[in-house]
């Protein structure tokens, strides 16, 4: 019964209208940040649109855009992401690679590696770390904290494994060294995966905020995302207080301010995204199945 | 096989460092902290020394917490304050929101500053103090003019072991209190109410009478949010947050599970039935509760004679351009007892690092420049005329300009710190006890300067209820007062959504006593009768 083309067709119809309504969902919270944040404040407030601005203001924007504070922490993070993307990869990239030689103590070392991963040191030691290598309030106590991350190590040394070994001893038979092997061989092979493996530090890279809070005392420093957070989470007052006068210190600006703020903090990497995507989704495999 | 036992021996290994790492910082922080009290409490003030001498230079550090954004590590204004009190000023202001994690990592890495921020409420101010890592300010306070000044009640909330560790962040001792729509209750012939039961029945009709009478059904009574947060107590009898009922053995009872309490509950569960408070309280933030309110929606909320949010009063008034708001003067309780509950005295504290006891003169300059910070300006000494006050504000011309005779700061004064103002931690102004405010001064706004009035006028013709909880130390309530509290705010949120049956109310307060609360009860009366508060006070 299901063979029959009548029903095909109907399930494609079904399933299509069910994809776009599904896609509906997730596009709807970007058209309701966007109208909100070209709306007037009183439209707003009084829910006197519904999804497409009653009216075409721009005054959030003037008023995120007038300090120069929003555009600088936006630089500042452009700057953490492509030089700390390209740390990690560095990192990540040669060490991967040297775990897959035969050197000695390889395993303790991947052991050390695996117990980060479930025992990691929290907060306080991290900064005492950061604090004591003198790092404090250098755009560094963001890029080399992080440096690699043991599970993305893990996962290219399993893509790494799975390039053939006869390449390597091909090269060797030319007379290539285990840097030259590094470089001629293995990382061309490795593109798909370098890119994935970008994209991942990239979108952490730019959506960390707290390691911004936590080490950099120096607002001209701190990146989009701790500006962000400043203008749109609400400073929860502490409610055991009751009727403080302190309650009524604890006020966000308006939904606008708070929706363009997150429209522009977005908006570059939804641009770049899709041109990543098709590496993103590669990614999701990689070292999956050994060759 | 031979790697297994690599492994097993390896990971012992770097367990007993890690013991050995753990237990020698922990002698050592023990140790450099009683060192640090002994220090502290043995050493009396040097009458040698000019509190006021200005030759020796000093770094001076310190952090504390800022609702707005911190201003630039250099900048003229700090510049000032470096030159005036011949200081190398380093203060780390850090965003409210994250305030409790980052000094948290800041102390515990071994570096806490000079000067230290709590704010109101936080109890981590308690505990420091007893570990000794705060210097004991009695000795010293005398010398100044406005830190000697603030009156010992204020210090006396907020004593550790019988000294003072701390200096208060100012607060009006006036209390946020409920508010009603009058223009609402002129359409619907209405009187500002004077009971629950009246209050009950304004809400109904501001839900169901159509008040803005837009022709639809788009209001309704009391804006509330989560932690049933605006609490609408109408006096003290009512204040959850109060130590004012007593118990069959005539211990002090906290007002969360009092009688009082329980009426009000039932009066929300009413309000709820009806539709004529918050559908969704139970998860709705303190920005959206206000949105409540300031767009139109909800004609009872609270507000206070400071602090008033002129843009979100502007934005209500660009919607319900006829919007007038008045207090609620309290009501009269069972127990014939009338009147809100008095503030704390303090919307926070600054400490200072008992490391300072090495250096006498360090504590003198550390509190000149506090006492500096909290200068009051009387309104007509707000001018260039006054030497202190032009400098407070970085000079008429670059911080700030003179418009009408008021004092207007530039917009950038902070993000550009051109006030030394901005980098004082504690830069709220002292208010003496007898300076005569009005509260309306500071607002431009018509409506808002009438709220306040009228604000103003009701605190002054009622009595405030003196809690006598302030200042005394429960060690259970530090430990678990938390998570009961906020047990006993989930309990009752249920009751007030129906999900509870109000005749649960009995078992629930079981259930506190026995969770921890029969304790923090008996530490608290403890504390009360060693403090001398026997009888109910008034103010």
């Amino acid at each position: 019964m299901f063979k029959s083309s009548g029903w095909e067709r109907v399930m494609e119809i079904f399933n299509n209208i069910l994809l776009l309504l599904i896609a509906i969902t997730m596009l709807f919270p970007f058209l309701y940040i966007f109208s909100v944040s070209f709306s007037s404040v009183s439209d707003v407030l009084n829910s006197d649109f519904l999804l497409w601005p009653k009216e075409w203001v721009t005054d959030a924007y003037s008023y995120i855009l007038g300090s120069d504070q929003f555009i600088r922490s936006l630089w500042v993070t452009v700057y953490v992401t492509v030089v700390g993307t390209f740390v990690n990869l560095v990192f990540t990239s040669t060490m991967a690679y040297s775990l897959t030689r035969n050197i000695i103590g390889q395993r303790l070392i991947l052991f050390l590696v695996l117990f980060t991963i479930l025992f990691s040191a929290g907060m306080i030691p991290t900064y005492i770390i950061v604090k004591e290598t003198g790092l404090l309030n250098s755009l560094w106590a963001l890029i080399i904290p992080v440096a690699i991350s043991p599970f993305n190590l893990i996962i290219m040394t399993q893509f790494f494994k799975g390039i053939p070994e006869e390449l390597t001893e091909a090269a060797i038979i030319d007379g290539a060294n285990d840097i030259q092997i590094f470089t001629k061989v293995i990382l061309p092979l490795s593109k798909p995966a370098l890119a994935a493996f970008g994209l991942f530090y990239a979108v952490g890279h730019w959506n960390s905020y707290f390691s911004g809070v936590l080490y950099l005392n120096d607002p001209a420093k701190w990146p989009i995302q701790v500006i962000l957070r400043q203008i749109v989470i609400v400073n929860e007052p502490n409610a055991a207080l009751g009727g403080h006068a302190a309650m009524l210190e604890a006020l966000p600006p308006p939904e606008t301010v708070q929706m363009a703020a997150i429209l522009l903090a977005t908006l570059p990497i939804l641009i770049v995204y899709p041109f990543l995507q098709k590496h993103f989704a590669k990614g999701v495999m990689l070292g999956s199945v050994k060759g | 096989m031979k790697n297994k036992h690599l492994l097993v021996g390896f990971l012992l290994l770097f367990l007993s460092f890690m013991l050995v790492a753990c237990t020698d910082e922990n002698s050592d922080e023990k140790d450099s902290t009683d060192k640090g009290n002994e220090t502290a409490g043995e050493k009396a003030p040097n009458a040698q020394i000019d509190p006021f001498d200005h030759s020796e230079k000093y770094t001076i550090t310190g952090m504390t917490f800022r609702f707005g954004d911190p201003p630039p590590l250099k900048s003229p204004g700090l510049d000032m304050i470096n030159e005036r009190f011949n200081v190398d000023y380093k203060p780390e202001i850090i965003p409210q929101g994250d305030y409790v994690e980052k000094s948290s990592a800041i102390v515990a890495s071994g570096s806490m500053p000079d000067l230290v921020g709590f704010q109101a409420g936080d109890t981590r101010f308690y505990q420091w103090a007893e570990d000794g890592a705060f210097l004991p300010l009695d000795d010293y306070l005398a010398h100044y003019a406005t830190l000697g000044n603030i009156p010992d009640y204020i210090y006396n909330s907020f004593k550790v072991n019988g000294k003072v560790y701390g200096i208060p962040r100012y607060s009006n001792p006036y209390p946020v209190t409920p508010i009603i729509r009058k223009d609402w209750l002129d359409k619907l012939g209405m009187e500002v109410p004077t009971n629950y039961e009246e209050l009950e029945k304004v809400a109904i009709a501001f839900t169901k009478e159509d008040p803005d009478g837009n022709g639809k059904a788009d209001t309704y009574g009391v804006a509330i949010g989560e932690n049933i947060n605006p609490s609408f107590n109408m006096g003290t009898y009512w204040d959850f947050n109060a130590w004012y009922h007593q118990n069959d053995d005539g211990d002090f009872i906290p007002g969360i599970i009092s009688d009082g309490r329980k009426d009000l509950v039932q009066f929300f569960a009413n309000l709820y039935k009806e539709g004529a408070m918050t559908k969704d309280f139970a998860v709705l933030d303190w920005a959206s509760t206000n949105n409540e309110f300031y767009s139109g929606k909800a004609g009872v909320f609270v507000g206070g004679v400071s602090g008033m949010s002129q843009e979100y009063f502007d934005g209500l008034l660009s919607i319900n351009p006829d919007a007038k708001l008045v207090a609620i003067p309290p009501f009269e309780a069972p127990d014939k007892s009338k009147g809100f509950t008095m503030g704390s005295g303090n919307s926070g504290i600054l400490a200072l690092n008992a490391n300072l006891a090495e250096d006498e003169g360090k504590i003198y300059r550390a509190l000149e420049l506090v006492d500096f910070g909290k200068t009051y300006f009387p309104a007509e000494e707000k001018n260039p005329q006054n030497a202190d006050f032009d400098f407070y504000l970085g000079k008429e011309g670059t911080g700030y300009n003179m418009e009408n005779g008021l004092p207007v700061q530039v917009p950038t004064f902070s993000s550009e710190g051109l006030s030394p103002s901005t980098y004082f931690l504690d830069n709220r102004e002292q208010v003496p006890e007898d300076a005569k405010i009005t509260y309306a001064d500071s607002y431009t706004l018509p409506e808002l300067k009438e709220m306040t009035a009228s604000l103003q006028e009701m605190f002054e013709t009622s009595e405030l209820y003196v809690d006598p909880s302030h200042g005394v130390l429960s060690p259970t309530n530090q430990e678990k007062g938390t998570d009961l509290f906020q047990f006993l705010i989930n309990e009752q949120s249920k009751m007030i959504a129906g999900q509870r049956p109000i005749s649960d109310w009995d078992a629930l307060v079981k259930e506190y006593l026995a969770k921890g609360g029969e304790a923090i009860i008996k530490e608290t009366n403890e504390g009360i009768k060693s403090k001398g508060y026997t009888e109910r006070q008034w103010k």
